[in-house]
């Protein structure tokens, strides 16, 4: 018995590894999905969305909420080609101005969370609309494009090793996976993110400032969505206002892949590879889609349903667990301490 | 985190006479600011009979929303973000049922839109989701829904009705809901409708033991489920309320636009949160009163026909409306705080 539940708790909590493994099967039955030209169409596609589920996953382990992941990438996208193409400034500086209004609306972001004490969502979900209302005043609602040169835009294409699919693009993408894996994991940084985000009382008791860390979450959360949005922008030569907003919005592609990855939905936990990997998962299952069905609203269906499902597994687990042990888990300890006994409970 | 414990007397000196008469009042202070700005942009016109129709009629289905929306953030649940898509889908159900009759083609609409605050109901108060996300999800699985059930076309109700006689009557008035008038078109019908609303949301906020119940849930779950109180029933019926009356703005507002289709409720998320919260509710939930949620629709409301009278563009009115509502709740926060509630 105890057997089994450990087997299903280790697939449950690889079941972002799980879900790629299944997609990726399935795909080989949908003719033309193992062509180099996919795969890489693939690849390069998810490149948006994991720089954005990855600031989500970062903000949930901190236990905060950033709703505005998906315009902060319309921000990227249209300060870096608005300063390229308008302003006519070269390009390493347009791109670390984009970033840089990336991290100033970051920042703004985590200091109404810890200042102003506005609960997260909220704040969040204003900051969504100040960035789209002042996106379309800067372009005038129309799209900016990269005009004549097209050198980055070529080079951030390209694969720089011919048999392998993967664009420079990409490899940026997996750099900065990389970077969040091993700072959540392996530094003082992480390790008090997760902390806080698991328990702010213990968090405090430990000495972790956590008004300047949630304020630093909020602000990389921006960097990197900022980021993201602008070499989604150079990649495709063009950005439009509505980026954020057509079709499947990307805040609920990432808010999917992270809750299918298992990052925890009260924060404390979570891994940004699952969030990854659950990407790869999403953008393969919506390229099969396309090939079977070619409809744009299953895939809608699709990823909604996967996020509901991932949602209704976590919340009956733990309205299972909470039957179990009681709306306080403590008491069971404290009932170990008097009796000596102790109660089997799953954590 | 690391203030200091104030001191018992310390807190009161602080409470100011501006700070509790912005706390009780608040939102009609903001009112009549609003209608002298509005007096002196426009003179005597912006008092006429017309533009305050005008004022009313276009922030009746948001004022519908809110009249729902605020149960579920009393109830401490923060926001309906499956709002939209109710709308969408509520409004869909009616225009598609129009060759059955009126009264099906309605009361279709309203179960439709009913069955989805059923569902956050089962989920949030007996599973007890996560309420931001689990609306969220839903909302993309009915967006999805209504999409592929559609082929995710529009509909129009004269098109559904074709060329039976009947039901092109019906679809007649279906369409002439949103333009009803009463009393020589000073009243329109979904301004009633929204005013019964919000009498029957008072009277149940007020004078109900579900009201009373809903408040303490509100304030402290765990208190409220140890002194026996059905909590889970509680947060099942703020669902379920919110979502009937969504419906019923979405039916009024495709009958408005004589158009189903599944934006028909973008962005009224948002907006219905934010009249909300101006009228004077936390999303810590168990605070405030409809009346101040009635002032905040109205804000709302004066506030985009302003904006609009002087020439804002819709894209700056976004900008506007965001620092707006942030400021609003960091207002709220920071009188709680000053009052020693926080």
């Amino acid at each position: 018995m105890q057997k089994t539940s450990n087997a299903l708790d280790a697939l449950n909590r690889n079941r972002a590894y799980l879900i790629l493994a299944l997609v990726l099967i399935f795909a080989l039955f949908t003719p033309r999905f193992y062509t180099m030209f996919n795969v890489r169409s693939i690849l390069s596609g998810s490149a948006l969305y994991t720089f954005l589920g990855v600031s989500f996953t970062l903000c949930l382990i901190a236990g905060h909420m950033d709703l505005s992941v998906g315009y902060m990438a319309t921000t990227g996208a249209m300060v870096v080609l608005g300063m390229r193409t308008n302003s006519g400034l070269p390009w390493w500086l347009a791109i670390l101005i984009a970033v840089g209004v990336g991290a100033i609306a970051g920042t703004i972001n985590g200091l109404l969370v810890t200042k102003a004490k506005i609960h997260s969502f909220i704040a969040t979900l204003g900051m969504q609309f100040v960035l789209r209302g002042s996106m379309y005043m800067y372009c005038n609602g129309a799209e900016i494009s990269v005009r004549g040169e097209f050198t980055l835009t070529d080079a951030i294409n390209r694969a720089p090793l011919k048999f392998l699919p993967l664009s420079n693009l990409f490899i940026c993408t997996l750099a900065v996976v990389i970077i969040y894996l091993v700072v959540l994991r392996n530094t003082r940084f992480g390790r008090n993110v997760h902390i806080m985000g698991g328990n702010r009382e213990t968090a405090w008791l430990a000495g972790v400032k956590s008004d300047k860390l949630t304020t630093l979450v909020f602000t990389l959360s921006g960097i990197t969505c900022a980021l993201g949005g602008a070499l989604f922008a150079i990649s495709q030569g063009t950005a439009t206002p509505t980026l954020g907003e057509k079709g499947i919005p990307p805040l609920m592609v990432a808010l999917t892949a992270t809750i299918l990855g298992g990052t925890s939905m009260a924060g404390g936990k979570g891994n940004v590879l699952k969030t990854f990997a659950s990407i790869l998962a999403i953008m393969a299952m919506l390229s099969v889609l396309t090939t079977r069905y070619g409809k744009f609203e299953l895939q809608i269906l699709f990823m909604g349903l996967a996020l509901a499902v991932a949602v209704i597994y976590e919340t009956l687990r733990n309205y299972a667990r909470q039957k179990r042990v009681g709306i306080r888990p403590n008491l069971a300890d404290e009932y170990a301490r008097e009796t000596g006994k102790t109660l089997h409970i799953e954590k | 985190m690391l203030t200091p414990p104030q001191s018992e007397a310390g807190r009161f000196t602080r409470t100011g006479k501006l700070t509790s008469i912005l706390g009780t009042a608040g939102i009609y202070v903001i009112i009549i600011l609003l209608l002298l700005v509005g007096l002196g942009i426009r003179q005597l016109d912006y008092l006429s009979l017309a533009n305050l129709r005008s004022i009313l009629q276009a922030v009746s289905l948001l004022g519908m929303c809110c009249a729902g929306l605020a149960f579920v953030v009393f109830s401490g649940n923060m926001n309906d973000m499956s709002l939209p898509m109710t709308m969408a889908l509520s409004g869909m159900m009616a225009i598609q049922l129009i060759p059955y009759g009126i009264v099906v083609s309605v009361l279709g609409g309203i179960v439709a839109g009913t069955l989805v605050g059923v569902i956050n109901g089962i989920m949030i108060g007996k599973f007890r989701a996560h309420p931001i996300i689990w609306t969220l999800a839903f909302n993309l699985v009915l967006s999805g829904l209504v999409r592929a059930a559609w082929g995710g076309s529009q509909i129009y109700p004269d098109t559904i009705a074709g060329q039976n006689e009947t039901a092109q009557a019906t679809a007649e008035t279906f369409n002439l809901f949103a333009r009803t008038y009463y009393f020589d078109g000073a009243l329109p019908l979904m301004v009633v409708v929204m005013f019964i609303m919000f009498v029957l949301a008072q009277v149940i906020f007020s004078r109900t033991t579900f009201g009373n119940k809903l408040r303490i849930v509100g304030s402290q779950y765990e208190v409220a489920r140890m002194s026996g109180i059905n909590t889970e029933r509680m947060v099942m019926t703020a669902f379920v309320l919110c979502s009937l009356c969504a419906s019923v703005a979405g039916i009024f507002y495709a009958s408005l636009t004589k158009i189903g289709a599944y934006s028909n409720g973008e962005g009224y998320d948002f907006r219905a949160l934010t009249a909300v919260l101006l009228g004077g509710m936390t999303l810590a939930g168990g605070k405030g009163t409809m009346v101040g949620v009635f002032g905040g629709v109205l804000v709302l409301g004066m506030l985009t026909n302003i904006m609009t009278l002087i020439g804002v563009p819709t894209f700056n009115q976004y900008v506007v409306q965001g620092v707006v509502f942030l400021f609003i709740v960091w207002l709220n926060n920071y009188l709680e705080e000053k009052r020693g509630h926080a």
